[in-house]
C-alpha cells in the first residue's frame, strides 16, 4: 500500500487475457491520467470490455499488471481497488428498494442505518432521484434504473468509476441528455472515468482520451480531435466514419509529392513526408475526409486527372446541415462525400447520376498499417457525427 | 355461448378440485364428529373424539415429536438444497452440464420409496456395512448403536427422501438470478458470506417457501418411514390415526387428521406470511 498515491491514474502493463483458445486481450499497454475521461472503443468482440473487467477486479489478467494510483492491483477485490462498476444492464438488487440499493456498500461497511439512509440520499440527490428513493428498482424506467446504479457507484467514494456501454440501452433522446450529465459529473467529481462504447459520437463527445479497438489490440490511444481527423491507421479511419480510406500502388516521386495508381487504375497524388520513405511499387493507404471532397456534376471525359474518381449517385441522405452522398463505382470500398447543405441545394444530384468527387493535395491523410491482422471494412460507426 | 366459454374453461379445475379435494375433506370432516362402536360407525354430532384427542397426553408428545423431526428434517434439506441448487447454478456453467447433473439428482426417484428406505436398513445395522467399515478401519470398538431404529435413521431416511422437494424450487428460483447481480455485490464491497445473505438468499426467498412447504408437509404427514427406520420406537401424528384406523376407529382418526390438517394449514400459512409466493411468482 505505501507506493499507492490515491489517484485514479492507471497503468495496464503488457495486459493479456485468453478465455480458453480466445485471445480477448492481446499484450496491451495503456496510460490513463488521474481525472481523465477515458472511452474504450470498439466493436463488440474487440477486447475494450475485458479491459474494463480487469481495471475493475472481476477479471484477472492472463499475463501483464494493472496498477490504479501507481499501486499492483493483483488480485484485490474491487472495493480495494477504489474502482466501482456501472453494469451495462445496471444489475440493481430487485428485492430492494433505491435508497438500500445505494447504501449498499454502506450496510455492507458496518454503516448505521440512519447514517447509511441519509448518506444514500445526499447521493440520489445528485443524480435527480430523490423523489423515487422508496421505489423498488422495477417501477422505475430504465433512465431512471440508470441514475440509482450511478448512485450506487458513487456512493463508494471511488477514484475510477468504470462505466460499461452506460447509454446504450437508452432512447435516443436520454442517450443525449446522460452523455452530457455524464460529462459534467466527472468535472465536478475529477475522478478517472472510463467509458466502454461502441458508438464512435459517444466517445468523441465525451472523452480526453480515445482508445480505438480492435481484435484485442489498441489501435490508437490519441485525443477525440486526433483520433477522428488524424486517424492512425485505414481501421481507425473507417471506424471514425468520417474518412474515405483509399489505396494504391506508388508509381513514382515527384517533388515533394507520391504519384499512386489505385486498384481501379485511378491516379492519386499524396504529400511526401520526411522521414517516411517509400518503394515503386508500395502499396500507400490514405484517408481523405468526407467533409472537404468536391462534387462536381461533370464528367471528366476519360482523361486521367489525379485525385478524382468517378462514380454513380447511389444514396442521398439528408443529413440537417450537409447531405450525406454514397458513390458506387468510385473506388473499392465505400466512398461518401459529406456535402454542406447549401451547396447541395444549389446542384442537387439525385440516384444513377454520374459524377466527379475530387480533393486537393493537402487534403490526403496518410495512413500506417493495421495493427491487428485480416481487418477490412468495419460494420459499426456508421453513425455520421 | 359466449357467456358460457369462460365457466366451460374453469370447469376441468374445478371438477378435479371438487373430487379430489373438497368432498374427500368434507367427508373427513364431517365423519370426525360421528360416533362408533366395536363394530360400526354412526352418523352424530358428537364432540367426543375432539375431547378424546386433545386431552390425550399421548397426542402432544406426538405432535412434539412430529413437530421436532419436521423441523430438523426442513433445517437439514434446506441446507444441502440451498448448496446444491448454488453449485448447479454458479459453478456448473455449462447448460448441458447443468441439466446432466440435476437430473442426477432425481436418480434415486427412479426407484420406490420404500425401497430407498430400506436399503439403509443393512448398511446402518449392528452388522450392517457402515459399522463393520467402521471396526475395520479400528475407529471403534463395538458397533454404534444410534445408527438404526433411532430418531437418527427416521431423519437420515427423511433427508434422502425429501431433499430434491427442496432442490427443485430452490434451484429454480436461483437460476433466475442474473449472475451480474453477484458481480455488482462484490463490486459494492460484499464478502462471499454477505453476498449469500443479502443478495442471493432473499432472492431465493420463493424458492425456499415452496421447498418447505413440500418438506414440511410430507414430514408431518409420514408415517411409513418413522415406523420402518425407528423399528416402531417412535411414531408420529399419522401413526397415531393408522393405529386407530386398524382398529376401525374411523371418527377418532378422522378428527386427528382434521386436527392435522389445521395444523399443517397453519404452518403453510405462516411460511406464506413470511414469503409472498405469489407476488414473486408473478414478478
Amino acid at each position: 500500500m505505501a507506493d499507492n498515491d490515491g489517484s485514479g491514474r492507471i497503468e495496464i502493463q503488457n495486459v493479456t487475457k485468453r478465455f480458453g483458445s480466445l485471445l480477448a486481450v492481446d499484450d496491451v499497454s495503456l496510460e490513463i491520467p488521474h481525472g481523465s475521461y477515458c472511452c474504450l472503443l470498439g466493436p463488440s468482440g474487440c477486447g475494450k470490455t475485458t479491459i474494463l473487467r480487469m481495471i475493475a477486479g472481476h477479471e484477472t489478467p492472463t499475463s501483464g499488471a494493472i496498477t490504479i494510483g501507481g499501486q499492483d492491483v493483483g488480485g484485490l477485490p474491487p472495493v480495494r481497488r477504489g474502482t466501482a462498476l456501472m453494469f451495462q444492464s445496471y444489475a440493481l438488487f430487485p428485492h430492494l428498494t433505491v435508497r438500500d440499493n445505494v447504501a449498499f456498500n454502506l450496510k455492507m461497511r458496518g454503516v448505521a442505518k440512519e447514517e447509511r439512509a441519509s448518506r444514500a440520499d445526499e447521493m440520489l440527490a445528485l443524480v435527480h432521484m430523490t423523489p423515487f428513493a422508496d421505489r423498488m428498482p422495477a417501477q422505475l424506467s430504465g433512465g431512471q434504473q440508470q441514475r440509482v446504479a450511478l448512485a450506487r457507484a458513487l456512493i463508494t467514494n471511488p477514484r475510477v468509476l468504470l462505466l460499461d456501454e452506460p447509454l446504450s440501452a437508452l432512447d435516443e433522446f436520454l442517450r443525449l441528455k446522460m452523455r452530457s450529465e455524464l460529462k459534467r459529473l466527472q468535472a465536478d467529481l475529477g475522478i478517472t472515468f472510463i467509458h466502454v462504447t461502441h458508438t464512435q459520437p459517444e466517445a468523441i463527445a465525451l472523452a480526453d482520451l480515445v482508445v480505438v479497438m480492435n481484435q484485442g489490440i489498441i489501435e490508437q490511444a490519441a485525443s477525440a480531435r486526433d483520433v477522428y481527423a488524424f486517424p492512425r491507421s485505414p481501421y481507425v479511419a473507417r471506424f471514425m466514419a468520417g474518412h474515405n480510406v483509399l489505396h494504391g500502388r506508388l508509381l513514382a516521386s515527384v517533388a515533394e509529392t507520391h504519384l499512386l495508381e489505385g486498384p481501379t487504375g485511378a491516379r492519386y497524388r499524396i504529400p511526401a513526408t520526411a522521414g517516411t520513405p517509400r518503394r515503386t511499387g508500395e502499396q500507400v493507404f490514405f484517408s481523405v475526409r468526407r467533409d472537404l471532397i468536391r462534387l462536381t456534376r461533370e464528367e471528366t471525359g476519360g482523361e486521367a486527372v489525379e485525385n478524382a474518381l468517378q462514380g454513380t449517385v447511389e444514396a442521398v441522405e439528408y443529413q440537417g446541415t450537409y447531405v450525406k452522398v454514397t458513390l458506387a463505382g468510385a473506388s473499392d470500398e465505400e466512398f461518401i462525400v459529406n456535402e454542406p447543405e447549401h451547396a447541395y441545394f444549389t446542384h442537387p444530384v439525385h440516384r444513377g447520376d454520374t459524377v466527379v468527387a475530387s480533393w486537393g493535395v493537402e487534403d490526403v491523410h496518410l495512413l500506417e498499417e493495421d495493427r491487428a491482422a485480416g481487418t477490412k471494412a468495419a460494420p459499426y460507426g456508421e453513425e455520421a457525427a | 355461448m359466449q357467456r358460457l366459454a369462460p365457466y366451460l374453461q374453469v370447469a376441468p379445475l374445478t371438477l378435479i378440485l371438487g373430487v379430489f379435494l373438497v368432498v374427500p375433506v368434507t367427508m373427513i370432516v364431517l365423519v370426525s364428529f360421528w360416533s362408533y362402536d366395536e363394530f360400526d360407525i354412526y352418523p352424530d354430532l358428537i364432540l367426543d373424539n375432539y375431547q378424546w384427542i386433545l386431552t390425550s397426553p399421548v397426542t402432544w408428545s406426538l405432535y412434539l415429536k412430529t413437530l421436532y423431526y419436521a423441523l430438523v428434517t426442513w433445517a437439514i434439506t434446506l441446507l444441502i438444497g440451498f448448496t446444491i441448487s448454488w453449485y448447479l447454478v454458479f459453478h456448473v456453467k455449462n447448460l448441458i452440464w447443468q441439466i446432466g447433473l440435476f437430473l442426477l439428482c432425481t436418480v434415486p426417484f427412479w426407484t420406490s420409496n420404500v425401497i430407498r428406505m430400506i436399503s439403509w436398513i443393512p448398511f446402518l445395522g449392528r452388522e450392517g456395512i457402515f459399522n463393520q467399515a467402521l471396526m475395520g478401519a479400528g475407529l471403534t470398538g463395538e458397533p454404534l448403536e444410534f445408527l438404526l431404529f433411532s430418531d437418527f435413521a427416521v431423519i437420515l431416511a427423511y433427508v434422502h427422501l425429501f431433499t430434491l422437494f427442496m432442490i427443485v424450487p430452490i434451484f429454480n428460483s436461483m437460476a433466475r438470478i442474473d449472475p451480474t447481480l453477484i458481480e455488482a455485490a462484490v463490486d459494492g464491497g460484499a464478502r462471499p458470506w454477505q453476498v449469500v445473505f443479502e443478495v442471493v438468499l432473499p432472492l431465493c426467498k420463493t424458492g425456499i417457501a415452496l421447498g418447505s412447504i413440500f418438506v414440511i408437509a410430507l414430514v408431518m404427514g409420514d408415517f411409513v418411514v418413522v415406523r420402518t427406520m425407528s423399528g416402531g420406537q417412535s411414531a408420529t401424528v399419522a401413526s397415531a390415526m393408522m393405529n386407530e384406523i386398524a382398529l376401525l376407529q374411523y371418527p377418532t382418526a378422522a378428527a386427528g387428521a382434521t386436527i392435522l390438517l389445521v395444523v399443517v394449514t397453519l404452518m403453510v400459512a405462516a411460511i406464506l406470511r413470511v414469503v409472498d409466493v405469489r407476488r414473486e411468482l408473478a414478478g
